[in-house]
Parts: C-alpha cells; structure tokens; sequence
C-alpha cells in the first residue's frame, strides 16, 4: 500500500484525565500529530474519526469533536468499531486516489463512561441482555473457551499478565500507577470464573492521532519524512453469538492477521514486533498461542493495554507504538533493528471483530 | 481519479413503516441485503467486505447492533465495518464502500442498514441528546426546533413564505405514491399542510418527515465484476465527498462566518469537488435527477441552491412554477417522495443513492424518468452540519 504515517501523537495516558474535556483532549492529541508530521491543518484534505457514541456519553460525539479533530470544513467520516479500524477506512480513504493528506483520530475518556452498562446494551434484547451478558462475562466466557480448548491454565494467563506488566514497566508512556503482581492477581477475586479482576487490564483515558499521506503527497514534498509505510491491513468480524467454537477459535483474529500479511507479502517471521490488545491474561495467552510463528520476545514490548487502554482506541495506540518501533523512536521499550512491525486491535464482545495493521520502516 | 472504477448493480430496499412487528432489527437488515445482492445476480461468496450504516443506535436500544446484524448480512469472517454520521450516515456509508472498492482493496462490497427509528417512544428525546448537556438539552433543542432556526432565517432572508414549503410536501407526497417503498404515500393538499397541527414555526406536522423502520442495501463492485452482475446498466460513482461544519449553529450566521447556517453551503464546498470529480459543469444541464435529504420540507430549496441548481433565493419560485417536477421540469427532483415521505435514519443516505442508482438503471419504475444520464444524492446530519454529496452516472470513462 502506498499511503505512509507521517507523523502521530498520543495523550500523555492517566487512568482519569479530570482536568481536561474531551474536546480539549481530541484537539490537542490532533494539534501534536500536526506538529510531529510537520504539516498544517488547512493541507489536510480529509479526517477519519473513530469513535463509540455510547462511550462518549452522546449520540452522533462527532458532532461536538470532529471540529477539534481537525475536520472543520473537511471531509470527515466516522467509523465506530475500533481505533484501528479508523486507520483501516482513512489508509483507504486515501489509497481510493481522491485524497493525499489525512488525519486519523481516536479517542476514549473511559472514565467517564459506565462501561459495563455500555456494554451490557451491546447484546440483543431477547437472550442475551436477560441473563446479565457484559464485558466481564463474555471476557470469562472467552477465558473458559480457550482454556478448554488450548490448555491454557489460570497460571498461564496471570504469567502473560506479568509479562506484559513487566514491558509496560519500561515503558514512558503507559499510565501512571502500580502494576500487577503475582499475589495481586491471585488474590484478586473473580469477576466470571476463570477471570479475576486481576487477569484484566485496567481502562485509562487516552487518545490518539495518525497523520496519513499517499505517496504521491510525499514524490511533491521530498524534505518530508515520513515514519513508516503502511505495508498490510486486514479486519474481520465473527458471529455474534458466544458459541465454544466461536470464542475459542480466534476466527476473526486469524483471518486478520492472515490478511494484513498477505497485503504486506511477509511472512509471521519477519515481524520484530507485535502489538496486541489483550484485554486479559487468557487473551493475551490465546494470541500469543495463535502467534506461535512470532517471535515470542516481539510480542507486545509497550506493554499493551497493560501499559494503557483507552478501551475503544486501544488498536490504534498500539498502531502508534508500532509505528515507533519501526521508526526506531520507541524509547525505552525499543527493540533492535525493527523492519517490520504489528498492531492488533479488537471490539466486539468477546473480541468479535479483530484489526490487524503491519507498518514498515523506511 | 479512483483506482478502479466502481459501479452500483443492485439495490435492494423495503417498504418502510412505522414498525415493523413480523421481522426484528437483524432480519430487516437481511432482507434488504438479500434484496441487493439477488438484484445483482450476486451471492455472499461473491462480496469481499460489508459496510453498515447504522446512525445513533439509541433509536432502537441495541449498543453496536451491526455486530449483532453481521451475521445475517453475511459478513462472518470477512472485513466489516459500521459508518455513523448522524443523518448523513447513509451518504458516508456508501461512500465507505466505494473508497473500499476504489482503493483497489476489494472487488465486490455490501453497504447495508437498517433502522427502527420508532422503537423509542419520542425519536425527538434521543435527538434532544446530541446536544451538550450543561447549554443545550434543557430548551428543548432537537432536530426539529434546530432546523426551525435555521428555516426561519431563510424565509427571512428570500422571502419565502409556509405555503411554498407547503408545495413541496403536496409534491413530494404526489412522487411517493409511485414508490411502492415510500413510507407516507397519503395525498395531501397545501390546505392540508398548512392545517396540520403547529409544531415549530415555521413546521406543521406535514412539513415533517415520518419515524420509518426498514432497511436498504446497494451491492458496490469493480469494472470487472460488474460485467459478471446481471446489471445491464450499472450505475457508475463518479463523484464521492463530504463536508464536516461546526456544530454550532451561531458560529454559521455570522458576519464573519465561513458559510451561512440558513443556506446548508456546505455543500457549496462539497457539491464543487463532487462535480470537479465527476466532470460536471453546468449542474442543471448535465443532471437529470436529484435524490435530495429532505427530512423537512424547508430542506429542499437551499439545497438545490448549493447545488447549483439554480440562483440563491430562487429555488422556491421555480418550485411554484412547477420547475423540479418529474415531467416538464427543469430539474426531477426527488421521484421517490425523498426524506419527507420516508426517514429510517440510519440508512435514509443510503436510499437517496439507491433511488438515484435505481434512475441511473432505468429501474425506477412509475416515477422512471426518461434520459438519466447523471444523478445526484445528497444527505445530511448533526447540528445540520454533515453534508455528503454522491453523482452517479451511466458512463465513468
């Protein structure tokens, strides 16, 4: 794919960003992503929003935040899946020939919305929302899946929790606060057996956004820089419906995955890096068992949703992450000699839709 | 200049109504796609991707129902994605689709979407929400008295007076009649109109759209499938934008603004890249057919202004005249009875460009107009500030 990430930003991560509106928060994020990529707002030809309406607290957000996302009198659609899927629309938005220079931003100030009635209204109203369905309990039932069905152990799971606290630790942009031990988690009680409150990570305010341009943009800038091409993009969605072959599967999550390498015309191998939204240890676990051909040292260095997880966003922070790694200004989570790298993101209960986006360094 | 070529060969759509009590939200959803996709001659396997357009899901209760739709518009294991502008949702979906096929990613997508807009008790409480909660929800803003301003300062502006608005519901009426999916379809008269119950000057409860429910789905492909689809006559996209406005209105009417709130020039910017992309010139000359988002009887005018079709402040006379009928007109505007007869709002966008795409195949039916060589589908949403402009066409070379 010819379209490039010229430049990025993320909000500084805070579990609660009270002093700030959400407007003001998408507006900087948008102002520092100008400003990284070197570009004005009035060059920017379009504006992709990704964004959750129920999460924001307002019908149609966009009405209020595509102004301080930069869309005033601009082209601007709004995708509501995930983050990532957002970069998945504006990277096409751009490749259909109609656009050069584009704007990609998310966003989730999860600490004001009620997130488990959020999700709770996500399932239809005739099987599902009577018996109570929500994150926490589709998130066990997808636990109990890929338990049974590849022997992960509730060990297994609080040791990938560890292992991306231990990333997330290093990393200078996570969100402040005490990371997870051992005892914690196994002390920490359950929320829907086998999941403990302690396997899951914890929701944070943040935001994020991409600066994209084509490559024609960049053969008529030649001092521009860009920070890595956008070499793969695959998204996918599973049934609705939590079936044991559906949550243990990680059907959409393949087919993602196998799509964004296809694109890419690479091989799991090649990537140094992998960038996953586990939203728990048994997720994090399933993946990495999914991802058996990626080096296990590759896999999530930022830490993950673990570092930070602005919940609806948290695909297209970890894009930025990835995007770092290839540019070689990943600070102290960077790994050596970065080609090639991945972002995953996934939305939908029990992960019903996953992205995948695979970024090479120029 | 897209990558691939892409076209319309099938659309499928419904009678819209206020409820809909035989079929739930997913199955309305299927029915249209299985609409699009047998009008085409296509099967599931042959669609690459599906696009759902879906607008506030507080209509019908059901956080993120596309994913619960996915399944029955046969998107299991494949890129899906849902697009939500507000009104305009339908407009940007669509054009999601073609940015889908036109940037040489897939080959065959599904744009697809249903809403059940009655669901709630009063569809105008949850439009009360869009507002912010501190400065606006508490003086009954909404959509209606929102575009009541805005109609108001137009009249004032062009002298355009209740009984012109009148016509345009007595004509959009006349149009639906021939439109066997048209939600209102009751004849009425200006009398009737402007007898009806006072709602918000300067609206009468005929001056406004219905609360519809149904769904509507269009098949996008490339050159190359759409010579395998049973289209004899695709309709090809040849100009795809949108404009994104400030939400706040007053900022829209001021000496210093960058647009007037009154005219919806968004789509002067919108409507002027549209026809840059699609080669028109001379709008009334080179258009035959105009599917305009009218959800109020005070939307169409300004926009047949900005879309060129005529001088600032003279759409309502040429109106009078008789002038956007669908015979002897200069312009045939909205042969499917539009917004004003028919509004499930998530996809009512998305209708504007099947009806067009429909004119555009010659497969309109009683309201077919002759000669379409090029059509244009407008929508519209938020604070009146989201504007997508789509022209199909009969050729793309």
């Amino acid at each position: 794919m010819d379209i490039y990430v010229l430049g990025l930003a993320m909000v500084p991560a805070r579990k609660r960003i009270a002093d700030e509106r959400l407007e003001e928060i998408v507006f900087s994020v948008t102002r520092a992503a100008l400003d990284n990529a070197g570009v004005e707002r009035a060059q920017i030809e379009q504006v992709t929003l990704a964004a959750c309406d129920e999460l924001d607290g307002r019908s149609i957000s966009s009405m209020l935040l595509a102004m301080p996302a930069g869309a005033y009198l601009k082209d601007e659609m709004k995708c509501t899946d995930s983050g990532l899927t957002g970069l998945c629309l504006g990277a096409m938005r751009l490749a259909s020939g109609d656009f050069d220079l584009g704007l990609v931003v998310s966003w989730n100030k999860s600490s004001t919305a009620p997130f488990e009635d959020v999700m709770r209204m996500r399932a239809e109203p005739f099987y599902t929302r009577p018996i109570g369905l929500n994150a926490a309990i589709a998130d066990g039932l997808f636990a109990s899946a890929v338990a049974a069905a590849h022997g992960i152990s509730e060990d297994d799971a609080s040791a990938a929790v560890l292992t991306q606290s231990r990333h997330a630790a290093h990393n200078a942009r996570r969100a402040p606060g005490a990371l997870p031990s051992a005892s914690g988690i196994a002390g920490s009680p359950y929320v829907a057996v086998p999941l403990r409150q302690g396997h899951r990570a914890q929701v944070t305010d943040g935001g994020v956004a991409f600066v994209l341009a084509s490559g024609d943009w960049l053969a008529r800038h030649p001092s521009a820089q860009p920070l890595a091409r956008i070499a793969g993009l695959g998204w996918s969605v599973d049934k609705y419906n939590l079936g044991r072959e559906r949550l243990s599967s990680l059907g959409s999550f393949r087919d993602a995955h196998g799509r964004a390498l296809a694109m890419a015309g690479i091989y799991d191998s090649a990537l140094s890096v992998y960038e996953l939204d586990s939203q728990t240890g048994y997720h994090a676990a399933a993946y990495a068992k999914a991802l058996d051909a990626v080096d296990p040292d590759a896999i999530a260095p930022s830490g993950g949703p673990f570092a930070q997880n602005p919940y609806f966003c948290m695909g297209l922070i970890n894009a930025a992450e990835a995007v770092l790694q290839v540019s070689d200004q990943a600070g102290n989570v960077q790994r050596k000699a970065v080609g090639w790298a991945a972002a995953h993101g996934c939305y939908g209960y029990a992960q019903q839709g996953n992205a995948v986006a695979i970024f090479e360094g120029l | 200049m897209p990558k691939q070529h892409v076209a319309v060969v099938g659309v499928g759509q419904m009678p819209f109504r206020t409820h809909h009590a035989d079929k739930n939200y997913v199955e309305l959803a299927q029915t249209a796609a299985q609409a699009a996709l047998s009008h085409a001659g296509l099967t599931p396997d042959d669609v690459d991707a599906v696009v759902f357009s879906m607008a506030p899901t507080q209509f019908m209760g059901v956080n993120d129902c596309d994913k619960w739709a996915s399944e029955y518009v046969w998107a299991t294991g494949k890129p899906f994605m849902r697009v939500s502008t507000g009104g305009a949702t339908g407009g940007s979906a669509f054009q999601a689709g073609y940015q889908h096929i036109a940037s040489g990613m897939f080959k065959c997508v599904l744009v697809v979407g249903a809403d059940r807009v009655a669901e709630t008790p009063d569809a105008q409480h949850v439009l009360n929400l869009i507002w912010d909660r501190f400065y606006e929800h508490d003086f009954a803003l909404n959509t209606v008295t929102m575009t009541a301003l805005a109609a108001q300062r137009y009249m004032h502006r062009y002298n355009v007076t209740e009984e012109q608005f009148a016509r345009v519901v007595v004509r959009a009426r006349r149009n639906a009649a021939g439109n066997p999916y048209a939600h209102l379809t009751k004849q009425v008269t200006v009398d009737d109109v402007m007898n009806s119950p006072r709602v918000s000057y300067p609206y009468k409860r005929f001056d406004i759209c219905p609360r519809s429910s149904g769904a509507a789905a269009v098949v996008l492909c490339d050159e190359a499938t759409a010579k395998r689809a049973k289209c004899g006559r695709p309709a090809w996209v040849r100009g795809a934008t949108g404009i994104s406005h400030s939400v706040f209105m007053g900022d829209r009417m001021t000496y210093w603004s960058d647009t007037e709130f009154a005219d919806h020039d968004g789509f002067n910017l919108c409507a002027k890249e549209c026809y840059r992309q699609a080669g028109i010139i001379d709008p009334l000359h080179d258009i035959q057919v105009a599917e305009i988002y009218d959800p109020f009887s005070t939307f169409l005018f300004p926009q047949l202004e900005s879309l060129g079709f005529c001088a600032r402040g003279a759409a309502a006379a040429i109106h009078d005249e008789g002038g956007f009928d669908l015979e002897g007109g200069i312009l045939a505007v909205n042969p499917s009875g539009g917004t004003l007869c028919t509004n499930p709002i998530g996809v009512t966008g998305l209708v504007r460009a099947a009806d067009a795409a429909l004119q555009i195949m010659g497969e309109a039916g009683t309201n077919q107009i002759k000669g379409v060589h090029n059509a244009v589908a407008t929508a519209i949403g938020g604070s009146t500030q989201f504007f997508t402009c789509t022209v199909l066409s009969d050729d793309h070379s």
